[in-house]
């Protein structure tokens, strides 16, 4: 244990950062907006790409998906980085994290050239196609059927919370294949184009804005499926699922770190000499500390649940101080509460009321608050199902 | 930065561990013997606080706080025998300070160590059975409470928090209601995995204010405000979840939850609560 920074992840740093002030895209150049997570921008695209070519976009991986074959430790500081300057490195998160990062663990060589490459050089754009309107946190619960007849399966089902589906080119879908099968032992995941028959997309709005469409309801019929789309081997979908993070899960927590950033920042007015803003700087303090323990060897999995307990239930604590500080002028709405920044997402720069609701996207997104208190209590601390 | 303990910090808690369990059952003056002769009073900071934990883990009753976090950082050396300081200016509430061989004193002029006896202090009764404290009368006092004394009182409270969710979780996974054990009730899991989060920040704080002491940092002073006060955030959720969850049998003299409730409680409410330090953290 010790507080100096490991030389040689200073000096990965160092160069990573000196690469962003070379080519950081302009304000001027960022003027597009990115309307939902898998609408990408031309400017974006070509960041994302400039990215992958020199090796910067996901520094773990080796230099054909875009790294550079950095330690964890390296990653971290990528990542850090790239919170502390409020830079994205993907406005297609979900594609590049998710998607992309399951096709690198589970996919043919042929489904890493054809769709893992471009979905990382941004050529094209993914979603996610996990939760029903009947299998939410019981995602094993899961009904879209895929049926396979010789070389094709052929679905029919419904998705929802599908973000971006409506912008993405690809979705990456879990279906039923053997309905016969247990729950967790009878699914698949299934690599379905959006421009493919039967794919209809309903984006709706979200509780910001009747317009801020990012979640999609999405219904498959009798939609035709290749069968070299099978992601992983034919009923092993719940392993997929639940590997699709990789080793990137160990450093999601940074997310909430930057949110808290954020907060420490934008709140800091409001917060003087108030106890709350002192919670705040404790749990971001704490969360970076235990993401950092993270990194070390041997650690359980199940404490990833721990950093996403402690990281979402601070944001959405420290947000609601916030909002409750301001009183009635937290009321107008659309407002801005924290400074522009043309590389990162505006809403969390929001009204504090937005702030707040959006809060809900950490307590409830991958996972719930409620599921992960299950999963610490069960696999940390051994109480029974 | 790296958060991990390494090989010899591991190795030196798991020998605590078994040694603190071994000697704890033995009268009070041969566990305080055992511990001075191992040589854990000198210990720097970090081994110092995974040292405490372990001891706030079994409610000890020697002089080994007082002496290695309150006595050592203000008079800059170990007492003969045991130590205690005074440092909040009020003399009030001092620990081991009725039974203290030697006390620092923090006064206008500077430190003065003087002999415990000449003080005369006296025993205040307190809930928990093993706390010594009393009040001090030592004429003109300053204030300045060394970082280490905040820690220390962090890390044993963290130390009791741990014991009494360990207790809790014997209990919920043995006692057995409405044909299931407890622990497989949502409302007691969620309880408990909040403890164990509380556990866990508190716990990675007071590692960190260790770290800052040990390697004299700029952020010492603003670590350890943030150490005290997670591990009294953390003392306030396990003692209520803790005592709720064990039932009325927690509410009972023989059983030992009630020796850790009460350490735990009383880390927090000495040298200032997880309110007071909170206020602190932000006039650092």
């Amino acid at each position: 244990m010790k507080l100096a920074d490991d030389p040689e992840v200073e000096e990965f740093r160092a160069r990573f950062s000196a690469f962003l002030d070379a080519h950081l895209p302009t304000e001027a150049e960022a003027r597009e907006r990115p309307r939902s997570s898998a609408h990408v921008p031309d400017w974006a695209r070509r960041w994302q790409r400039a990215l992958f070519e020199n090796g910067w976009l996901l520094p773990g991986r080796p230099p054909e998906y875009g790294g550079r074959n950095a330690t964890l430790p390296q990653q971290l500081a990528h990542l850090e980085e790239l919170a502390h300057r409020r830079i994205y490195h993907s406005f297609n998160p979900q594609g590049l994290g998710i998607i992309a990062a399951s096709l690198l663990t589970f996919g043919t060589d042929e489904q890493k050239r054809r769709w893992a490459v471009p979905i990382l050089r941004a050529e094209i754009t993914a979603a996610l196609g996990m939760s029903e309107p009947e299998a939410g946190s019981d995602l094993a619960s899961l009904r879209t059927r895929a049926v396979l007849a010789g070389d094709t399966f052929t679905v029919n089902g419904q998705k929802i919370w599908t973000s971006g589906a409506h912008d993405a080119d690809v979705l990456l879908t879990f279906v039923r294949t053997d309905p016969d099968a247990p729950k967790h032992k009878g699914l698949s995941a299934l690599l379905i184009p959006t421009a493919s028959d039967g794919v209809v997309c309903r984006p709706f709005g979200s509780i910001a804005a009747e317009d801020d469409h990012d979640f999609n309801e999405v219904f498959l019929t009798d939609v035709r499926v290749p069968r070299e789309n099978l992601v992983g081997p034919l009923g092993e979908g719940w392993r997929v699922a639940n590997g699709s993070l990789g080793h990137e899960r160990t450093l999601l927590w940074l997310s909430y770190a930057e949110r808290l950033q954020d907060l420490v920042r934008d709140a800091a007015d409001a917060g003087t000499g108030q106890e709350w803003y002192a919670t705040l700087l404790m749990d971001l303090t704490a969360l970076r500390l235990l993401g950092y323990r993270q990194l070390g060897p041997d650690r359980n999995p199940a404490e990833i649940s721990v950093l996403k307990l402690l990281g979402s239930e601070a944001v959405q604590a420290a947000s609601l101080h916030a909002l409750e500080a301001h009183g009635a002028d937290a009321l107008p709405h659309p407002a801005r509460t924290g400074p522009y920044h043309h590389m990162n997402n505006e809403d969390f720069v929001s009204s504090w009321f937005e702030r707040y609701a959006r809060s809900f996207a950490g307590t409830i997104a991958g996972g719930t608050s409620e599921i992960q208190r299950n999963i610490i209590a069960e696999r940390i601390l051994g109480l029974p199902r | 930065m790296e958060f991990e303990l390494d090989e010899e910090q591991r190795m030196l808690r798991r020998t605590v561990r078994e040694t603190v369990a071994k000697v704890r059952p033995q009268p009070e003056d041969r566990q305080w013997e055992t511990y001075r002769d191992l040589g854990w009073l000198e210990a720097p900071p970090l081994e110092l606080v995974l040292i405490l934990e372990e001891l706030g883990y079994v409610a000890d009753p020697t002089p080994f706080l007082a002496t290695a976090t309150w006595f050592a950082p203000l008079a800059g050396r170990l007492p003969e025998g045991s130590g205690t300081a005074v440092f909040d200016g009020t003399g009030h509430y001092v620990l081991d300070a009725d039974r203290a061989d030697e006390i620092a004193l923090l006064t206008p002029d500077g430190v003065t160590v003087v002999s415990g006896a000449s003080l005369g202090a006296e025993r205040v009764d307190v809930l928990d059975p093993h706390l010594h404290v009393a009040h001090v009368d030592a004429g003109a006092l300053a204030v300045g409470v060394p970082d280490l004394a905040l820690v220390g009182l962090a890390a044993t409270g963290v130390g009791a928090c741990r014991r009494i969710l360990d207790l809790v979780l014997a209990h919920v996974k043995q006692r057995t209601q409405f044909g299931r054990p407890l622990g497989s009730f949502q409302a007691v899991k969620h309880k408990a995995a909040d403890m164990h989060v509380a556990v866990e920040r508190a716990r990675a704080l007071t590692h960190f204010a260790a770290l800052t002491i040990a390697e004299d940092d700029p952020r010492r002073s603003r670590a350890a405000h943030m150490a005290k006060a997670a591990a009294g955030e953390c003392q306030r959720l396990v003692f209520r979840h803790g005592l709720q969850l064990f039932g009325a049998m927690g509410f009972t003299w023989e059983n030992e939850l009630q020796l850790h409730l009460k350490r735990a409680q009383a880390c927090d409410l000495l040298l200032g609560t997880a309110s007071a330090h909170r206020k602190a953290l932000l006039a650092v």
